[in-house]
This record gives C-alpha cells, structure tokens and sequence, in this order.
C-alpha cells in the first residue's frame, strides 16, 4: 500500500483507488497501485459485472503511530 | 522640602546592598550594550539550524530526482551532472519599465523555458526503442521543478544569512528568523509532493480536472493546445466545450490559449465560462470547502489568466469561477479525502451554474484548471 508522510508527521497517508461501476453505481475502495489514475479501467463490478472505472484516488489519514 | 530631604537620607551604605545594586546596574549596562548583540547570536544559530534543514531538503529532492531519472526513466547515462546544471538553470524575466506587450513577452519565455525543459529530460530518458512514456518524463520534469525551487529557496536563505552575518545587521537577521518557519514549511511541502509525483497520484490542485473528466469521458478528446484537450458535450440542451490539460501526465496546459482558439478561431459564442480550481484556503477554512465567485481562477505567472480575461472581455462572456479550498501542502501532494469527496458537490454546483446562468440552446465553456497527473478524460 502507498504511503506518504501526513502534514504533521506524526500521522502517515494511506492512498486509495475507488472504482466505480458506470451501470449500477456501486463503488470499491481498494489500495492504490502504482498505475492507476482516474478514468481507467478497473476490475469487473462484483454487483452486475459491467466493467468499472476508477472514479477518484485519494489519501485518508492512518491512525497516529507511536 | 522635609520628604525631599528624608529620601535624600536613605542612601544605602551597606556593603549587600551596593552589590545589589551594582548587579542590576551592570545588567542594565550589558542589555544596552550587548543585548542586540546578544539577540543576533540566537537569531543565527536559529537561522543556521533552519538553512542546515533546507540544505537536507534540497539534497533529498536532488536525490529523488536523479533516482527517479535512473530506475523508471532508466537513462542509459549517469544524469547526476546534467541535474545539476539544470537545478542552476535560470529563467530571465523580460524587461517591464515598458509594460506595453509585457504578458506576450513573458509568455515567450516561460514557454521557450518550458519546452527546453521537455527536450532536455525527453533527450535523458528516450530510450532506443523510441520516445520515452510521457507520463515519465511530465512526472520528471515535476520533480525536476521540485528539486529547482528547494534549490534556489536554499540559496536565497544562504545568502541573507551570511549577508546578515557579515554585515551583522540585526534587523537583516530577526527578519529571516521571523520567516524562517514558514519558508521551511514551504520547502515541507515541496519535499513531501515528490511522493506523489514519484507515485503518479493525483494531487490537490487536479480537483478541476477530476471533476471535467467526468464530462468528458466517452467522448471525442481533441488536442486545442499545447497539451490540452477538449471534449464537446450536453447537459440540458446546452452545449458544453469541455477542457483541461491532457492526463494522466502530470501538466498543467494551456487553458488560456485553448479557451481564445475556441473563441475566436473556432467562433463559438459562449454564454458563459465557467472555470474550476483549487484555492489556497485561509487558516481556519475547512479544505474541501467549495466557494463560487466570478472572475478567471487560475493561479500561475499570470499570462494564462491574462489570455482567459482578455478572450472573455472581447466577446463579453461572462466568467464564473468554482473553487475547492486546500492549503498549500494539500494543493502539491496526494489529493485528501474531503477534497477528492468534493468532486461530486462541484459537479453539482457546476450543473446548477450553467441551469441558471445559460438557456437551452446556448453554448457554454468549462474548464477544469490544475495538474491533471493520475487523472486521464
């Protein structure tokens, strides 16, 4: 999993992928991998299938280490 | 007369009491005559300890850079010598005791500069099966850019330092120790984006392109500038010209060239432009905070924002501007939550803005303004 360093430093970032499914609008949060960006393709829908699109990709904080 | 006279009288004579006096006499004395003195040697250690920090900084960036260089843009040379001209490379602004011209003056050199940028890292990374990935060399020319400005913000703290030190001007010195927390938190900033550029993540500041490419995607994409693209699209009887800078390369474009080609070259006839940025926020604003305004919001030198205002005011089409507020760390590293979450509320408001400024039947021009890296259309 991607991390980064958090604006305090004492947190750290964790990246992730959300896919979205253009027919039934179901969405999948995932761990970012090097190479996706959105608009591209991702896996099949695990509701209908249909192929899904990466709708955003961003960081959300991690618990404070110690 | 007879209180005068009794003070006059209490004079002290004993021998604790004079040391007692003496003692603050001398503080006094050694305040006034060493105490800027004094003030000076904390300001410089505190200034060096800042400047030894930045200097840090500054290495790590070069570093990153020429790793980046050498294990995804696999360069068959060793590129340390080339980054280092490059970090020294210097930009000279034009002449603007005759302002008249300035904006197309300045606009020839940022883009001359820009496009000896690309040859040089496209020449260190093509390989010799042909070009190199643009996506590499866009996200090598960022951290180049990275690596240039800690560069030249070390350099610049260096020299008031030692200009402070040598002249030992106190007021030169307590001016640089007031700045110095922010300059380091600026340089902060700029050290922690590498990660994302390095990674390939949408920053912050590609909000306006996250939320255009949702009207663009399916459609046709045309190249109406130096590496901007426009899609045409519809939304409630109006036709929108879509556009932003052509991703996932980590570029910012040319949107005031592209929206003066759609405008007078093209002679669409726009009822409204209608722009979206990211913000610096304020202390105390929420990021992902969304505000709406008029006016062309793009950030830069100033020569797009001049182009968009001066395509707008010819052909007196309004211009609204959305914003998505964020610091300065958030607008240059990977996009937070809240921010990215905003995307759909833009989208909202966006679509509210065209319902009630524009008509059936009339054509309106969106933008999406901002490193489009990590986000395609």
């Amino acid at each position: 999993m991607s991390q980064v360093p958090g604006t305090d430093k004492k947190t750290k970032l964790l990246v992730y992928t959300i896919e979205e499914c253009p027919a039934c609008g179901q969405k999948t949060k995932r761990a970012f991998a090097v190479g996706d960006y959105v608009t591209k393709d991702g896996g099949k829908c695990t509701k209908c299938s249909n192929q899904t699109k990466i709708s955003l990709v961003y960081a959300e904080n991690s618990k404070p280490s110690r | 007369m007879f209180l005068l006279g009794s003070t006059a009288l209490q004079v002290p004579t004993d021998a604790g009491t004079i040391i007692y006096i003496t003692f603050f006499v001398l503080i006094f004395f050694f305040q006034f005559a060493f105490g800027t003195r004094l003030q000076s040697y904390f300001a410089i250690n505190d200034i060096g300890r800042g400047l030894n920090k930045l200097s840090l900084m500054k290495d790590k960036a070069r570093k990153e850079a020429i790793d980046y260089l050498v294990n995804v843009g696999k360069t068959s040379a060793d590129p340390t010598q080339r980054v280092d001209q490059f970090l020294d490379y210097v930009t000279i602004m034009p002449v603007d005791i005759d302002p008249a011209g300035l904006v197309g003056k300045i606009d020839h050199v940022v883009t001359t500069n820009n496009d000896r940028v690309r040859a040089e890292v496209g020449t260190l990374l093509s390989t010799q099966g042909g070009p190199a990935n643009a996506v590499t060399v866009s996200i090598s020319e960022n951290l180049l850019e990275v690596a240039t400005a800690l560069n030249q913000l070390h350099k610049i703290v260096r020299h008031f330092y030692l200009l402070g030190k040598k002249t030992n001007s106190y007021f030169t010195l307590l001016q640089l120790q007031m700045l110095m927390p922010m300059i380091i938190q600026e340089a902060d900033a700029l050290l922690n984006a590498t990660d994302s550029f390095k990674m390939g993540q949408p920053v912050g500041d590609g909000i306006g392109p996250v939320v255009v490419s949702k009207y663009m995607q399916g459609k046709e994409k045309r190249v109406i500038a130096k590496d901007t693209v426009m899609a045409i699209t519809e939304y409630k009887g109006r036709k929108l010209y879509v556009l932003k800078a052509d991703g996932p390369m980590a570029y910012v474009g040319q949107p005031g060239v592209a929206i003066k080609k759609v405008i007078e070259e093209m002679g669409v006839k726009p009822s409204a432009i209608v722009m979206i940025d990211a913000a610096l926020k304020l202390e105390g604003e929420k990021s992902g905070e969304i505000a709406e305004g008029v006016g062309a919001a793009i950030g830069g030198i100033g020569v797009e924002k001049f182009q968009i205002e001066e395509a707008a005011t010819k052909a007196k089409v309004p211009l609204y501007a959305i914003l998505v507020k964020q610091s300065l760390i958030e607008a240059i590293t990977v996009m937070r939550k809240e921010i990215a979450e905003a995307s759909d509320k833009v989208a909202q408001v966006l679509n509210r803005v065209i319902e009630e400024k524009t008509k059936e039947g009339d054509e309106v021009l969106v933008a999406g303004i901002g490193n489009t890296l990590g986000v395609a259309q």
